[in-house]
């Protein structure tokens, strides 16, 4: 290694790109892992702003509690608490394990969508996006102000039926800019699963870095990592701002 | 009903509403609602508006809430803007469209809560003239308001509220003619000096100056 000569960044560049099948099931399960959690702490964080917003006294207090505990500690340790907590309460380890092998431009591809470490890092980050999320979903609740489940109450609505028909569709619209913030950290949070052994995006480049045949530098592999996230994030992004002026209210 | 009271009864049709066995949203179906800032639900045009309780609280299909709600449209001059947005129309297009969405529930009785304050003087006109037909087709209407011009020639029955308390009480006749509070003696004055009397203003204000 002391006598390595000065890489090349071009040759290095095309070493690292024979790794693409690694590159791939790393960016698939970052995606996998991204996209479930973002849904899975959507609908929780909406339920968590409804009930902190409309619960009373009792329940909103759950919220308050659950959203602060989870703003406040750690994701690291959310993460590993949560993988070794089955074994250490003696619960069975769950050996569900959801492989796809395919075969792409001769090579063989070995995608893993379940198995322990992946679910437990899907609850995690679900778990953890929810708090953030429901305080996104609070402000644009509390921006839409009294008046309009007043309204909806003197017509004889529900409290549930006027959340559901005029409170929420008015909050999920202003809440877009806000929320956009939520949908470009995650991916980057994605990372944290590395520590619980998913073969994510991290730990392929790891694998590729540190390759004993075909070394690729460190400078090389982070760069590409960096542009894979700044191409997707900003599709994301756009994507996003697109939805935000589709669903505009004519007028406002 | 949409806040508790603090006290006393409230009865509809002879039905104590604090009655802990009854059912408030039902209640409240039969109780219209106008209110000073409108409340209008933003995010739906003036005709979902009017048509959401209707297919929420009453049940209809979407093809009979549509009808109804044009049908109340029209009563209150506004079908030509049932596809606008509440912020595409102006104040009292926005509080005909908060009358037509009470109307439509065929309440017992609409409550006005200042429905015209937050108007310029000139979209007022519209709103009273509205609510004038509605007076007129037998809606019972509970109106808070300012307007006394509109009080005088609409209501039954005029009630003053000072502090709290019912000061007066009765027909406009009464009301306008021979109150026995001196303080709606005293707001009666200032409506004339404001509305009617500026022969009076000048003498106030002549008065003044000669101090």
């Amino acid at each position: 290694m002391i006598f390595q000569t000065a890489p090349n960044p071009v040759e290095d560049f095309v070493k690292l790109l024979g790794f693409w099948d690694h590159l791939l099931t790393g960016f698939i399960t970052m995606i996998w892992l991204y996209g479930l959690a973002l849904v899975m702490g959507f609908f929780l964080g909406i339920l968590l702003a409804i009930v902190r917003q409309y619960g009373g006294k009792i329940l909103s207090r759950f919220s308050i509690v659950y959203i602060e505990i989870v703003r406040g500690t750690p994701l690291l340790a959310q993460t590993l608490l949560l993988f070794y907590l089955p074994t250490s309460l003696g619960l069975p380890v769950m050996g569900l394990e959801l492989e796809y092998n395919f075969t792409l431009l001769d090579k063989d591809i070995t995608l893993t969508l379940f198995n322990q470490a992946i679910f437990i890092g899907i609850i995690t980050l679900g778990l953890n996006s929810a708090a953030y999320q429901a305080e996104y979903f609070r402000g644009a609740i509390l921006s839409i102000g009294e008046g309009q489940i007043v309204a909806a109450e003197s017509l004889g609505m529900s409290r549930l039926s006027g959340i559901y028909h005029v409170v929420l569709p008015q909050a999920l619209r202003r809440v877009i800019p806000s929320w956009s913030n939520e949908a470009a950290y995650l991916p980057k949070y994605t990372v944290v699963v590395y520590f619980i052994g998913v073969k994510e995006l991290f730990r392929e480049a790891y694998y590729i870095m540190t390759n004993p045949r075909i070394a690729v530098t460190p400078l090389t592999i982070y760069i590409f990592i960096a542009v894979m996230f700044i191409v997707m994030i900003s599709l994301i992004s756009k994507g996003l701002d697109v939805l935000h002026k589709r669903t505009g209210i004519p007028g406002l | 009903m949409l806040n508790p009271p603090d006290k006393g009864n409230i009865f509809l049709r002879g039905k104590n509403l604090n009655d802990p066995e009854i059912n408030l949203n039902a209640i409240r179906a039969r109780i219209g609602m106008v209110f000073q800032h409108f409340n209008l639900f933003a995010h739906l045009k003036a005709i979902d508006n009017v048509s959401l309780g209707l297919r929420r609280v009453k049940g209809f299909s979407k093809e009979e809430a549509r009808a109804k709600a044009l049908e109340t449209l029209d009563r209150v001059k506004m079908t030509k803007w049932a596809d606008h947005y509440p912020a595409q129309l102006s104040g009292g297009q926005k509080q005909r469209v908060g009358i037509a969405r009470a109307l439509a529930m065929e309440p017992d009785v609409i409550l006005f809560d200042e429905p015209t304050s937050a108007l310029d003087p000139e979209l007022i006109g519209d709103v009273l003239q509205v609510m004038l037909d509605i007076a007129k087709s037998g809606t019972t209407m509970i109106v808070v308001t300012h307007e006394m011009g509109f009080a005088r020639a609409v209501a039954s029955e005029m009630i003053f509220i000072g502090e709290g308390v019912i000061l007066e009480r009765g027909s406009p006749q009464h009301f306008f003619t021979s109150p026995k509070s001196e303080r709606v003696k005293k707001f009666l004055e200032q409506l004339d000096i404001l509305y009617g009397g500026h022969d009076k203003l000048l003498q106030l204000s002549n008065g003044e100056e000669r101090k």
